[in-house]
């Protein structure tokens, strides 16, 4: 087999059109790495930038009343993670900036999407564009001819009689194939190195190396079919129209028409549903700034009860921070509930798309890309969950400096000052931890290795059936 | 030594062969001669093990080709009309690799001495294939045949689209390779070169062979005589 892989490089690197494009996708393939880099750096340097600002903003009030401060919130930034340079995944999509305030959760802003004039699925030159697309294609041109040509020169007959084997020869075809991905893979990944080597962590590496893993897979499923194609049929005409058509419907047909289907079998609330549903049930809970509201009046005798004073005058503590903080915990149980739903129906979706791996392995790929550059859903829903945490624990501060601050009921003239504003923490955002990432895309490396099986099994057992003459 | 018994072959309704017998000895040339169809190709590819009879049986040194292909095919050194080898590597890597193929390992002084006494010039040795004549290809197929060491050479219309001077080495190789022991079954239209060539002639039609003669008995006109009255009737 060594000797059939020695031969099949032999040719390649002495095919000046090969070379040449090879050169030539490398060079691009270089410039989106470079790009990809120049990019997440500058994202990352530019939300530093505005996180410092932000926070320099915050520190610096002198004083001011803590629930007005509630309004006048704060901001977070998703951070540019150095992973998604490879692959950004949603994150053109999904924005980056979200406004933190009381008494409301606010959606993430500013996608890089909504600020582009273009938005299309080939739009941008991305490394994972051209190692998920492009490279494919390229496997499947240099593939489709690999054994037919030999059959139809008649050189299958001389190499069976030198004592080749058909299943030898398929599969030293299709290593070598595979091993020109590979290179192709490797020097995405060694650039990648090279342009972050300060930077790189054992987890980088380690979510690197499945990222390699997962293309490795599926570039052996390409050019495993494709090589095995060229053998079975009897033209090569045959074998690369047949791998064209598996290319696009694997990469553009299956995946489109599978989210559209997951997504009407679980189907999320319209947004106009959603904000309906949140108003309606937050109108029966208490209204922090309406005192004659019905609910404001229990919580009012409780609180009264427990202090066992007569009005709220006699409070030692300011009652309109602890009705704000109980208006704000009813909100976040009714946001916990809708957005809970929502995480569901998105986890439930997530899912029965995961599953479409088992009639595309490009839909695992593209899954299992996503989720260890840290560019998917999940690590998104992650950092939202976290903001609306940290939204919690900011919005309770202010509150509870209202309530125990030392002004009494109604008085909104009662400021904060420094020292407070800046004992309020700034958002910490603490990165997807490697094991919730590996356990969600543990089914898509499964079906990425049962394919590669499958594939592995047919050139096996479909080589009896190749005819040499 | 090639052993052929009552081969028969059929493709649906026709008939590649039919009852052939045939027997060609230790350093012997056998010219099978035949229009297209006739079953020279069905043949040759039955000896190589690469088509199954339907009946009767086919041997080389005495060992069935059916049952035992993959021994068979270590005696055998194939010449197809058109010897493709690949066009990136020079005549001595094409020698190099097909020899690693059967698991023969020779230096390059010896891969330049089959290459020589094939008839192929020491200047085009390393020279790329791409740019041969298909003379040049046949003396490295031919080359590869021999460092194989095979013992029963297949030639299926080798002297096709030769010109005279190539023709003629190819009959001045193959006469060297039968008096070194090898036993040469060729698959020819060439009546001439036959004639030249060969020790026995069959003219095979239909998948019958129709006639089998020695090739001294009969002159090269004469043979074209007989073969155009087989192939008229």
């Amino acid at each position: 087999m060594f000797q059939i892989i020695k031969n099949e490089w032999r040719f390649l690197l002495r095919s000046r059109i090969f070379l040449g494009i090879s050169i030539g996708f490398i060079a691009i393939l270089i410039v989106s790495v470079f790009l990809g880099n120049y990019q997440t750096q500058k994202q990352d340097q530019t939300q530093t930038n505005a996180k410092e600002h932000v926070r320099q903003q915050w520190v610096s009030i002198d004083e001011m009343n803590p629930h007005s401060a509630a309004h006048y919130g704060t901001y977070v930034f998703k951070p540019a993670n150095l992973l998604s340079s490879l692959d950004e995944g949603v994150n053109s999509v999904t924005g980056n900036v979200l406004r933190v305030e009381g008494h409301v959760q606010n959606e993430i802003v500013h996608s890089e999407a909504s600020q582009m004039q273009v938005v299309s699925r080939f739009g941008k030159l991305k490394s994972s564009l051209l190692l998920q697309y492009i490279v494919p294609l390229l496997l499947i041109f240099l593939a489709f001819n690999s054994v037919s040509s030999e059959k139809q020169s008649g050189r299958l007959k001389l190499l069976i009689l030198q004592g080749a084997k058909p299943i030898q020869l398929i599969l030293s075809k299709t290593f070598s194939v595979w091993l020109y991905g590979l290179l192709l893979l490797l020097f995405v990944i060694v650039v990648y190195g090279i342009l972050n080597l300060q930077s790189l962590t054992s987890e980088i590496l380690f979510r690197t190396g499945l990222f390699f893993l997962s293309y490795a897979l599926y570039y052996f499923i390409i050019s495993g079919l494709t090589v095995f194609f060229s053998a079975r049929w009897q033209n090569a005409t045959l074998a690369l129209t047949s791998m064209l058509g598996i290319w696009i419907l694997w990469t553009i047909f299956l995946p489109n028409v599978l989210m559209s289907s997951v997504e009407k079998w679980h189907q999320l609330p319209s947004r106009n549903e959603f904000q309906t549903a949140m108003d309606e049930d937050r109108s029966k809970g208490l209204d922090g700034h309406n005192p004659t509201d019905e609910r404001t009046k229990a919580l009012e005798e409780k609180v009264l009860k427990e202090y066992k004073v007569d009005s709220l005058s006699q409070l030692p503590i300011n009652f309109d921070g602890l009705l704000m903080q109980a208006d704000e915990d009813y909100g976040n149980k009714v946001w916990d509930k809708h957005f809970g739903n929502n995480r569901n129906v998105l986890q439930e979706q997530k899912q029965s798309f995961q599953l479409g791996g088992i009639v595309n392995p490009f839909i695992s790929l593209q899954n299992t890309s996503m989720g260890f550059m840290a560019s998917d859903n999940v690590h998104h829903q992650e950092f939202l969950l976290q903001v609306e945490n940290y939204r919690r624990v900011f919005i309770k501060m202010l509150n509870d400096e209202h309530a125990f601050g030392g002004s009494k009921t109604g008085n909104w003239g009662k400021n904060a000052d420094n020292a407070f504003f800046r004992s309020v923490p700034d958002f910490d955002y603490k990165p997807t931890q490697l094991s919730v990432v590996f356990s969600n895309y543990m089914l898509d490396l499964a079906l990425l290795a049962f394919w590669s099986v499958l594939v592995f099994a047919l050139i096996l057992f479909g080589t009896k059936k190749i005819e040499i003459l | 030594m090639i052993q052929i018994n009552e081969l028969t072959k059929k493709y649906g309704d026709a008939t590649a062969l039919e009852n052939l017998n045939l027997k060609v000895g230790k350093g012997e040339i056998f010219g099978l001669l035949g229009a297209n169809g006739a079953g020279k190709s069905t043949t040759i590819n039955t000896l190589l093990g690469f088509i199954n009879p339907d009946s009767g049986s086919v041997q080389i040194n005495e060992i069935d080709t059916v049952k035992n292909a993959q021994e068979t095919r270590k005696l055998i050194g194939y010449i197809p009309e058109n010897v493709n080898l690949y066009p990136y590597l020079s005549g001595l890597e094409n020698l190099d690799y097909f020899c690693k193929l059967a698991g023969l390992k020779y230096t390059k002084s010896e891969l330049e001495e089959f290459l020589s006494t094939c008839g192929l010039e020491t200047k085009a040795h390393a020279k790329k294939v791409s740019g041969y004549s298909k003379g040049m290809r046949q003396k490295v197929g031919i080359a590869i045949a021999y460092a194989k060491k095979a013992q029963v050479y297949l030639l299926d219309e080798p002297a096709s689209g030769l010109d005279p001077l190539a023709s003629n080495e190819l009959s001045v190789l193959l006469k060297k390779l039968a008096a070194e022991g090898a036993t040469i079954l060729m698959a020819s239209h060439d009546i001439f070169r036959v004639r030249e060539v060969c020790n026995r002639i069959g003219i095979l039609k239909n998948g019958i062979l129709v006639k089998e003669l020695n090739s001294q008995d009969v002159s090269a006109n004469e043979l074209e005589t007989l073969y155009l009255k087989f192939m008229q009737n």
